[in-house]
């Protein structure tokens, strides 16, 4: 959290709590891995969109590229009864027009790439819709420039175990920072409000909005599956190092994909079913 | 267990006969203060010796009409008393010396040499004050990992780390009473106000029988009791706090000293008094205090009363977004009884507690999460001094649990539902047997023996999971997966769920090569019952203790150790080598990509392996002259082995450091002035590094394969601090002191991280670019403190 770097900073005001680039005194090896990111998408507001999901490796931590994309494998998804074909468009990508996601149906997905087999599955669940959604000017605080953000209310079903995915848009452009407040606001579970009305949610904390900004935001409602890998992503990537929030000892991010051929050599990333509430809004004065 | 009754019972058939010798008993203590004082040695002409015990009590049988005794204690001037007649009450009050040269580190030398003792070490706090110390706040935590064998993992932690193990295996105590968690401001500083301490006695190894309940250590730290002759104040304006003590007697007698004394002392920072330079800084809260109590009132010759009390609390608060509070608050009742002068009973009746409230502020899901927990503790202990050759003690120690795992309940009306998360009942009973043991003028033996008992107690619901077990490991996969929750069994109020009964066998010996010299051997066998669920590696408040119970199983360790113990140059120098190897099972860990936050059914986080821990310790103190300090140095191993990480082979844990050099030196010159330097240089501690990177909805993630396999840079720093005393004979008590920490600013890392570059041209984006970052604590911190009477 920024509150902790904070803390730090009030703590040791008289200190130097130095942060120091050490990226040239470092040397690291690389264990090359496939990677997996995407899944199925239940878009209310846009049905017909096309389903796709993106392959790539690992590479050097400290590497300055971008992850290479993998051109050459087999990817196909069935709900147990209809099997599609995800075809390769360029750059690991691999999509489908022709599958409509449905509600709670189990998604598995069958990779097949230089010789393994690789598969993982993941349940589409209902999520619910916005009750309101409205953007709010706040000031400046401690932790945000001041600006535009959106809020929304939503109602959470009672005695359903939800789980909640946020994310926004900016004129059209996917926006997310990597912040400790990530694996607080980014995702939530009802375990606290089932049942609830929740009012003045902000769906992204670090993305404010100027005067005619389009801002979109969606509500996704994902598995618990989901929830708990975007968990340990947002805390991974929201870790700035402040040793007692974190350091848990590091750990890699176990998918929900595994190579049924060689389990050792396994992938990462994740394969999900998400229903998704999206709405936009124009920023005005 | 066998062997220990026969001697008891021999020792009661003997003493039946054995009368014609006589004791000399009674307490010594301050002439100035009144305090008693604890290990000074009691000898006479015929090589009889003993030291006083924490009660400043000593009993020494003695043959012949008229005995020459010698009180000795460092520091202080030594006294002679001729003794004639039977069976005498012996109370002495000792002066200082009027220098104060000789201020001890580790126990003074005819104990170290002397005593069966293994693993052990002594600070007071006159030389932890004047020590340089960060931002002038001197430490007892701090001090203690100058020692051999004890280190932290990082310099904001108050966490430390005992001969390789974790810092939940510390056994804190504050006159008796658990401290659960020790750090102040996120573990910059302790909880322990070095005004209010009188001494602190570190266990590493070798621990008596009388002690239980953690694995790797216990600090006993002990609190100053009042002076019993004259009211007296002392005060202390640092730069990020104040510190106030009164003591003084009550209850005046006309001859001798007041029969009770109290000591009331308190600290508070005041970091955010600097809040109000910027105004967005206004609501926030940071600060901490402390208030310690002491008071003792002596009922009669034989019988005195102690109650002593500790409270602390933290608080941080960012409006808007988070707050947070922390704290212990123990009490402990004492009553210590000459049954007669050979029979010393105490007895303490405890309480403490240790809870934790964390605030989310964040618009429209306010809530506040409370956290707690508490134990109340009896544990008579009664001192039996047989002869010159035989201390026995005996003793109980009970303690019951509650832990109150977490509480959750709306603010400001937000739409959090209430929640309890259910709470666990526990009883820890420990009996004991400890005797020292003098088998000739050479070989002397303390064979102990605990036996431990820990019930799991309803009223809880018990969740029972498919195959009986919360989590599998799936060697396949590599993972460890969850098994279903397939229904609770509810257990009554007192209804037992788990039952552990354990033999904890503790031995030390020594022997004397000569005059000067000795080798000391211990073993001891330890059990932990309660475990700290915390995912970071120092403690930090939000801090949760859960109980063994039908799914995680006592910590246990043992330990040997060895060491030669010499003083030379005329008693003026004291070389201690230690060698130790040390086994633990159980010890706990979590899986990878534990969640522990918000978590009831914590025991499917837990996983638990073994342990090993292996070193060798040097000590070297100068007690004498002007110049006096230590210079300590541990070479050692500490590792873990954990089914599913690093492919279930032994890995290096996180207090793994190969090697370890601390001097510390305390200079003298003239009148006024004392000069203090410490130097630290160490292994760096073991990290663990991205072996990868990809991106996952539009964050680079960071993948990593094998856990702390890389290192941090060497540690090490220079720190100086200078005392300016008033001039002797002034009538003037105001001290400054002076402190230079980190003297030539080395950056040390504290941690590496690696990060996603997420600012560009002051806007927060995700960049997709990577850099790896080295934060340092802190570069040169100057310092000054005030110090007055009044």
């Amino acid at each position: 959290m920024k509150t902790l770097r904070l803390i730090i900073l009030l703590t040791v005001t008289a200190l130097c709590s130095c942060e120091e680039t050490v990226t040239g005194d470092i040397t690291l090896t690389t264990i090359e891995r496939l990677v997996i990111e995407g899944g199925i998408e239940r878009n209310r507001n846009n049905p017909g969109a096309i389903q796709s999901v993106k392959l790539s490796t690992t590479i050097n931590y400290l590497s300055q590229d971008s992850s290479p994309g993998v051109t050459d494998a087999t990817v196909t998804v069935t709900d147990g009864t209809t099997t599609w074909e995800f075809i390769h468009t360029g750059n690991g990508l691999y999509s489908n027009s022709e599958l409509i996601p449905e509600l709670n149906t189990v998604y598995t997905i069958t990779i097949i790439w230089r010789g393994e087999t690789y598969t993982g599955n993941d349940t589409l669940n209902e999520v619910a819709v916005f009750d309101n959604f409205y953007f709010e000017f706040e000031e400046e605080t401690l932790f945000t420039d001041e600006g535009y953000f959106l809020k929304f209310d939503s109602t959470d079903p009672a005695a359903i175990e939800n789980y909640y995915y946020y994310r926004v848009f900016k004129n059209g452009i996917y926006t997310i920072v990597p912040d400790p407040g990530n694996s607080e606001t980014l995702i939530v579970s009802d375990e606290f409000f089932d049942g609830q009305q929740r009012f003045g949610i902000n769906p992204n904390e670090e993305v404010s909005f100027t005067v005619n900004d389009i801002a979109t935001a969606q509500q996704l409602g994902i598995s618990q599956k989901y929830f708990e890998y975007l968990y340990q992503v947002f805390e991974q990537t929201g870790n700035q190092g402040v040793s007692f929030t974190g350091n848990p000892p590091p750990a890699s991010i176990r998918s929900n994909v595994i190579n049924v051929t060689t389990p050792s050599n396994r992938p990462l990333g994740f394969f999900y079913a998400a229903d998704i509430e999206e709405q936009s809004i124009q920023i005005t004065e | 267990m066998a062997r220990l009754l026969l001697l008891l019972i021999i020792f009661v058939a003997d003493s039946i006969y054995a009368q014609e010798k006589k004791v000399i008993s009674g307490y010594i203590t301050d002439a100035k203060s009144g305090e008693k004082l604890f290990g000074v040695s009691i000898f006479d002409s015929k090589g009889n010796t003993t030291t006083t015990n924490e009660y400043g009590y000593f009993s020494l049988p003695v043959e012949g009409e008229t005995t020459q005794i010698t009180i000795s204690y460092t520091g202080y001037k030594n006294i002679v008393k001729e003794i004639t007649g039977n069976n005498l009450r012996l109370d002495v009050a000792l002066e200082q010396a009027v220098e104060e040269l000789a201020e001890v580190v580790v126990t003074k030398k005819r104990n170290t040499v002397q005593s069966s003792e293994i693993g052990t070490a002594t600070l007071k706090a006159s030389v932890i004050k004047k020590l340089p110390a960060i931002l002038g706040e001197p430490d007892v935590l701090k001090t203690i990992q100058l020692l051999p064998g004890v280190s932290s993992v990082n310099e904001a932690s108050s966490g430390f780390n005992v001969r390789g193990g974790s810092a939940d295996q510390n056994l804190v105590l504050l006159d008796d009473a658990t401290i659960y968690n020790a750090s102040h401001l996120f573990g910059f500083f302790s909880v322990f106000n070095p005004d209010a301490i009188k001494d602190v006695k570190l266990y590493k190894g070798g621990i008596p029988a009388y002690y239980g309940g953690r694995l790797s250590s216990v600090l006993d730290v002990r609190q100053k009791e009042g002076n019993k002759k004259e009211f007296n104040g002392e005060a202390g304006i640092g730069l990020i706090s104040s510190r106030v003590l009164v003591e003084g007697p009550f209850a005046k007698r006309d001859s001798a000293d007041a029969r009770g004394s109290y000591m009331v002392a308190a600290r508070r920072s005041y970091i955010d008094a600097f809040t109000f330079i910027d105004d967005e800084f206004k609501d926030t809260r940071l600060y901490f205090y402390d208030l310690n109590l002491k008071t003792n009132y002596e009922l009669n010759a034989k019988n005195n009363l102690y109650l002593s009390g500790y409270f602390g609390r933290d608080r941080f608060k960012l409006p808007g977004l988070i707050g947070t509070t922390w704290g212990n608050a123990t009490g402990t009742l004492r009553w210590t009884s000459i049954l007669s002068d050979k029979l010393f009973l105490q007895t303490s009746a405890v309480y403490s507690n240790y809870d934790y409230e964390l605030d989310n502020l964040r618009s429209g899901s306010e809530y506040t999460w409370k956290s707690r927990i508490s134990n109340f503790n009896i544990k008579p202990r009664l001192t039996w001094y047989y002869n010159n050759d035989v201390t026995a003690r005996a003793g109980l120690d009970i303690l019951y649990y509650v832990f109150s795992p977490g509480e959750i309940s709306p603010l400001n009306n937000s739409s959090v539902n209430s929640q309890t998360f259910s709470k666990k009942y526990s009883l820890e009973n420990g009996a004991y047997v400890d005797t020292e043991y003098k088998i000739s003028d050479k070989l002397l033996i303390q064979p102990g023996l605990r036996f431990s008992n820990f019930s799991r107690l309803g009223r809880e619901t018990i969740n029972q999971y498919n195959n009986g077990m919360p989590i599998f490991y799936n060697p396949v996969q590599d993972v460890y997966e969850e098994n279903e929750v397939i229904s609770g069994r509810n257990y009554k109020r007192g209804e037992i769920i788990s039952r552990f009964n354990n033999l904890e066998p503790r031995l030390s010996f020594r022997y004397l090569l000569n005059e000067n010299s000795s080798v000391k051997a211990g073993y001891n066998r330890m059990y932990q019952y309660i475990h700290l669920v915390t995912n970071t590696t120092s403690p930090t408040p939000l801090d949760v203790w859960t109980p063994s119970g039908p799914y995680i199983k006592p910590q246990s360790a043992d330990q040997v150790g060895i060491g030669y113990y010499r003083s030379f140059l005329n008693n003026a120098y004291e070389l201690s080598v230690e060698s130790y190897y040390k086994r633990l099972y159980n010890v706990t860990d979590f899986k990878e990509g534990a969640d522990l936050l918000f978590r009831e059914d914590i025991e499917t986080q837990l996983i638990q392996g073994t342990g090993r821990a292996y070193g060798v310790e040097v000590l070297l103190n100068k007690y004498e002259g002007n110049f006096t300090g230590w210079i300590s140095y541990t070479l050692s191993k500490s590792e873990t082995k954990i089914t599913g990480i690093n492919n279930s082979r032994y890995y290096p844990n996180n207090a793994d450091q190969l090697h370890r050099l601390n001097i510390v030196g305390m200079y003298k010159l003239g009148e006024r002035w004392e000069f203090g330097g410490i130097f630290s240089l160490s292994t760096g501690r073991p990290v663990t590094y991205p072996t990868g990177r990809y991106e996952q909805n539009g964050l680079v993630v960071a993948d990593y394969n094998s856990r702390n396999g890389s290192r941090l840079p060497t540690y090490h720093r220079l720190d100086l601090s200078a005392t300016l005393n008033p001039k002797p004979g002034s009538g003037k008590t105001g001290k400054w002191i002076f402190s230079l920490v980190n003297v030539y600013n080395r950056q040390n890392a504290s941690s590496i991280y690696f990060r996603e570059v997420s600012e560009v041209n002051d806007v927060e984006v995700a960049t997709g670019r990577t850099e790896a970052v080295k934060l340092s604590f802190f570069g040169i911190v100057p310092s000054v403190t005030y110090e007055f009477k009044f």
